[in-house]
């Protein structure tokens, strides 16, 4: 008896410690290689509150797991057509924006656009593009298009996205149609193109396409601008440009996603984040653009220098959710790719 | 099948309860087959009748829909090129596997053991791990380049990464330790008094190659093929890499339907076909293969 007492104290201790343990933790679910293990030291240190940083490495391995329910996190980091998509599915909690002040460091132009109208659900993280990236050791001559990349001349010394939807808008934008109505219509308009192109890549690559450009194995790139921003650092020679079709602007941003257990601490690490000079240390560790207005005006002439994390300007457009029509792209990808 | 028999026999000496121990005995695998191989096949053949929703989540609404898009020319047109690349990757490691796997066989005891090691190694490194590897070789700027390069056996640099040569390396070197294995096995087993019979009753070399060695490791063959034949059907990850994911596989089609696309009940219906195909043809060619024995 004597010892099943003890049991039970020790067991509600426990219980009472984890209790209190959990009123001073947020569980973020972010991309990897995207928040600086600083940035997350300096919250808990100010703050005592303690970060569980968990990773994906795609917007879909988010919500297949988010979705699935078995994990409890505070803080997502989706991009904007998922913003959307879960938004509209009621999956999001309304952030209390009095309790992130530093919300106004944040440039209006990334700011109550289509995927969150109203600006109640999201903060912009961090901001990129897909854009060209050229080695200019090897190719001379001016690439300021899509239409230049798929010339025909640089056949088998392309890589691209491995991204069904992006291989889809370079060819609608070439054709300028509005990227965000993936209609059977618009598909068969773009297939002819596409078959064009396809066998002219090399290679597909959406989680390191950085690799093949610095192994000399391709000379041009239809990537994400963090990796071109990444390889610039590395060696010059690596230009980015933005299409002069026009290019895709993706926002990632942080969401509290519904029933998050620490609302508050989640709020509070969004707070903290937008401070400009840890949001500078973001910044400094991975080269994307910075909405954050503040910060910017911390960041080194070098990095504000660099190309591809503040490219000139072009037209701009973010993605927005395509729910259905993602099968018949997938379908179109799959048939061309498997023709080649 | 017969796993489950086996112990039954071994048992039946106790009388008074038959198969009681064998299926104590049983249990955890049962458990385990139940758990981690019936359980799930049977959640995938439910989702391949179910719809998504725009977030790509399973709606319990019945559908034939998957099933028929599986039928379109776009969908068999890859699983057409799926089981040629594995009938050829098949044949290559068989034709280079069994003289490796009959030398070993037939080796002394000790140099066996150190031959079998090194068929083993490899295995202690990650997969991804050796195909990175195989990555950094083949690259145009890579070793094996400079090396042919130097030997004056080339000129321009090497053209094989990213290239559905690429992928046939990959896979070769993948499976080639679950072709050797079991044809080990097999022909470890030889009794040497049936060749020199062979030899005595002046049957030459080749004759007793393919008359008495060959029959002899059928089993090992068999099962080599199986080994090697079913895994690289559904292989993605070597596509990806090593070909650049320039040609899709059925490999890469689930995969994408699980990730990217977010269609998990078209890559139920896809699984699930897939596997009532590979069902058909092992008992073909388990039918075929007790035939001849």
């Amino acid at each position: 008896m004597k010892r099943l007492r003890i049991l039970l104290v020790t067991l509600a201790t426990v219980v009472a410690a984890v209790q209190l343990h959990a009123a001073k933790e947020v569980n973020l679910f972010g991309w990897s290689e995207y928040v600086p293990q600083a940035v997350l030291d300096k919250f808990t240190a100010e703050t005592g509150i303690k970060v569980n940083y968990e990773t994906y490495a795609s917007n879909e391995e988010m919500l297949s797991k988010l979705l699935g329910g078995a994990a409890q996190y505070d803080l997502i980091q989706p991009t904007d057509y998922v913003i959307e998509a879960l938004r509209a599915k009621g999956k999001l909690e309304a952030i209390d924006f009095k309790n992130v002040p530093n919300f106004k460091n944040i440039a209006k132009e990334y700011t109550n656009l289509p995927h969150d109208p109203e600006q109640k659900y999201s903060v912009p993280y961090m901001v990129g593009t897909v854009g060209i990236v050229v080695n200019t050791e090897k190719i001379k001559e001016p690439v300021a298009g899509l239409n230049d990349v798929f010339s025909g001349k640089y056949t088998g010394r392309i890589v691209t996205l491995n991204d069904n939807r992006e291989l889809l808008t370079w060819a609608m934008r070439t054709l300028d149609l509005d990227i965000n109505k993936v209609t059977p219509e618009a598909i068969a308009k773009a297939r002819p193109i596409l078959a064009k192109w396809l066998p002219q890549i090399k290679l597909y690559d959406s989680d390191s396409p950085k690799t093949a450009l610095l192994n000399g194995d391709v000379d041009v790139g239809v990537v994400w601008s963090g990796e071109a921003a990444i390889l610039y650092r590395e060696n010059k020679k690596f230009a980015y440009v933005l299409p002069k079709e026009g290019a895709h602007l993706w926002i990632d941003s942080l969401a509290i996603p519904k029933g998050a257990p620490h609302k508050e601490a989640a709020e509070q690490f969004i707070n903290f984040i937008l401070r400009p000079e840890i949001s500078a240390l973001i910044s400094e560790a991975f080269p994307y653009t910075n909405p954050n207005t503040e910060a910017r005006k911390l960041l080194t002439p070098e990095q504000l220098a660099n190309p591809a994390s503040y490219p000139a300007a072009s037209k701009l457009e973010t993605f927005r959710d395509i729910g259905k029509a993602a099968a018949g792209v997938d379908k179109l990808i799959t048939d061309l790719k498997g023709g080649s | 099948m017969t796993a489950i028999a086996d112990p039954r026999t071994a048992t039946a000496s106790s009388r008074r309860s038959p198969g009681a121990t064998g299926w104590l005995l049983l249990s955890p695998m049962l458990l385990w087959l139940g758990l981690f191989v019936v359980a799930p096949t049977a959640i995938l053949f439910v989702y391949s009748f179910c719809q998504r929703d725009e977030l790509g989540q399973v709606v319990f609404e019945f559908t034939w829909e998957n099933y028929a898009r599986i039928a379109d020319p776009v969908y068999l047109n890859i699983l057409a090129r799926s089981l040629w690349y594995a009938g050829l990757t098949t044949t290559i490691c068989l034709f280079i596997a069994y003289p490796v796997a009959y030398y070993i066989g037939r080796a002394p005891v000790q140099r066996r053991s150190w031959l079998l090691l090194m068929v083993m190694i490899p295995f202690w490194i990650s997969f991804l791990l050796r195909t990175y590897a195989w990555i950094s070789l083949l690259k145009g700027e890579g070793s094996v380049s400079a090396l042919l390069h130097w030997a004056h056996l080339i000129a321009q640099p090497l053209e094989i990464l990213y290239t559905p040569t690429a992928v046939m390396i990959g896979l070769v070197y993948t499976y080639l330790p679950f072709m050797i294995l079991p044809i080990f096995t097999s022909a470890e087993k030889i009794d040497n008094a049936y060749i020199e019979a062979s030899l005595d009753l002046g049957a030459g070399p080749w004759r007793t190659l393919s008359n008495v060695i060959i029959p002899l490791t059928k089993p090992g063959i068999f099962a080599g093929v199986l080994l090697v034949f079913v895994p690289s059907i559904g292989m993605f990850a070597v596509t990806d890499l090593m070909g650049g994911a320039r040609v899709p596989m059925i490999g890469n089609v689930i995969q994408n339907q699980f990730g990217q696309a977010r269609d998990w009940p078209f890559g139920a219906a896809l699984g699930i076909t897939f596997l009532v195909l590979f069902v058909i043809a092992f008992w073909f060619l388990h039918d075929r293969g007790e035939e001849r024995r």
